[in-house]
């Protein structure tokens, strides 16, 4: 699906590039650097780019695993930052504590060992080629996948209350909106893991999901960063005192 | 429901058969493009007919009780309650009031802000409110209590709803439409200096007590907007 893929590289693109101008000025680089990470893991879901770096790493779907580790790594920083922004407190603990640790180490173990006990020759975004080969890839692939949205879903379910109170919460409307796009996103990240054990006829819904998490965290963190640059007066704004 | 076009446009050719439109929206100040989509969707906001009438010399409320939603609106009223009258000082005014008795020997009269106030509306309705004043207007007029609830929290409420109001309590018919700041304390006959009358006949003790009411109320809505405030600019800091 061109749409959704190009569609996803082109909503972090723009949700990366407007940041520029406050990573240069040192503000808030940790979201600089995870819109970064989700521009590079859409550029690799997209089979040109994959293929010619796959190439590089000597054809044997490497690429892939390391597209996992990125989204790990990408979806740590977004959930402590969230539960920051949100004041989850409970989230937070959750992130970092012994249960995040060992969701996140039993996650990395999972598509690794799963990733070395398929034949992966022969370079295939989203392994696609790979799981129709049958046999083993075909019995190994639902769990290769299951197992690289896991520690996305995980986080997001510790998420999900501190989402849900400020949709609910007496904000401003685009802070909520961003919120919802958010919530969305987190709610198809969740609905992603059982999603990877869909029969092959249920192909596009999969792809709609998993493109539709990506997109629901980009926008959300996109929306955030409007409703904050609306709210705030311009940069060359003359000094003011403010009131009370 | 606000007032229908057609009888709207009845209204206006009786009180102003020569004038056209451009000269109406001209003395009135309503805005050409406003009064022309109220009349293309066939609903015309009751205040449009207040600023019409006022800049034609009219009293509005004769204007409205032409209409059949707002009958018997401009017949003989009941004087509004004190605690109408009271609901409708605002609530430093009241402070105000409450310093200005404790001051030894300064009897001067209080001057007090215009009718509309901050929290006019919900005000007014907690001062004409026995208990059950809100099921009875949800029951006459269709509007959800939590509707009802939003708008009085917002200091509005719909024109038809605050006479609706009115008549579930059984006050004079004008006193929500004060509240509301659709019309003016005169308008509605109220006597220039009765609020301030409603105030000095208030005992110290219950002067008090109604002030440190509003007092709690306003440092509660206060508190909470503080904590959305507060919750806004960190979610800001960390994901902006």
């Amino acid at each position: 699906m061109p749409v959704l893929e190009w569609g996803t590289l082109i909503v972090c693109g723009i949700a990366l590039l407007v940041r520029v101008p406050d990573a240069l000025r040192g503000r808030n680089r940790v979201i600089f650097g995870i819109l970064f990470l989700a521009t590079v893991c859409s550029l690799l879901s997209i089979p040109g780019p994959y293929a010619a770096i796959d190439g590089a790493l000597g054809s044997w779907n490497l690429t892939n695993l390391i597209l996992r580790l990125i989204v790990f790594a990408m979806v740590f920083l977004v959930g402590l930052r969230l539960a920051a922004g949100l004041g989850a407190a409970r989230a937070r603990r959750l992130l970092i504590g012994r249960a995040g640790r060992w969701g996140l180490a039993f996650a990395c173990l999972a598509v690794t060992v799963t990733f070395l006990l398929m034949d992966t020759r022969g370079s295939s975004a989203g392994l696609e080629a790979l799981s129709n080969d049958g046999g083993r890839n075909a019995a190994l692939a639902p769990f290769y996948a299951a197992a690289g949205r896991s520690y996305p879903a995980f986080v997001s379910i510790t998420l999900l209350p501190a989402l849900l109170a400020t949709v609910r919460a007496h904000l401003p409307r685009l802070v909520r909106t961003g919120a919802a796009a958010t919530l969305a996103g987190a709610t198809a990240a969740i609905a992603s893991v059982p999603a990877s054990f869909a029969p092959d006829s249920w192909d596009p819904a999969r792809l709609l999901v998993n493109y539709l998490a990506v997109l629901g965290y980009v926008l959300g963190v996109l929306v955030f960063w409007i409703s904050g640059q609306l709210a705030r007066p311009p940069y060359n704004a003359p000094a003011t005192f403010r009131k009370l | 429901m606000p007032l229908p076009a057609k009888a709207f446009q009845h209204w206006l050719h009786s009180v102003a058969p020569a004038m056209n439109t451009a000269d109406i929206c001209r003395i009135s100040g309503v805005k050409r493009t406003t009064l022309a989509q109220q009349l293309v969707r066939g609903k015309v906001a009751e205040s449009t007919l207040v600023s019409i009438s006022r800049a034609l010399g009219l009293n509005p409320l004769e204007g409205l009780a032409g209409f059949a939603s707002y009958a018997g609106l401009d017949g003989p009223a009941p004087p509004p309650t004190p605690a109408e009258l009271v609901s409708q000082v605002a609530t430093t005014d009241l402070l105000r009031a409450v310093i200005a008795r404790t001051a030894p020997g300064d009897a001067a009269i209080l001057a007090l802000g215009p009718a509309p106030h901050a929290t006019s509306v919900r005000n007014w309705v907690d001062a004409i409110d026995d208990g059950e004043l809100r099921h009875r207007v949800s029951a006459a007029t269709g509007v959800a209590p939590q509707n009802y609830s939003a708008q009085l929290t917002a200091n509005r409420l719909s024109p038809e709803l605050a006479v609706a109001t009115s008549r579930a309590a059984g006050v004079g018919l004008t006193g929500g439409l004060v509240a509301t700041g659709l019309i003016t304390e005169a308008e509605a006959g109220w006597l220039p200096g009765a609020r301030q009358s409603a105030v000095a006949a208030l005992s110290d003790g219950e002067l008090t007590v109604l002030a440190g009411d509003r007092l709690q109320t306003l440092g509660r809505t206060l508190r909470r907007q503080e904590q959305e405030h507060a919750q806004t600019e960190k979610i800001w800091e960390n994901l902006g």
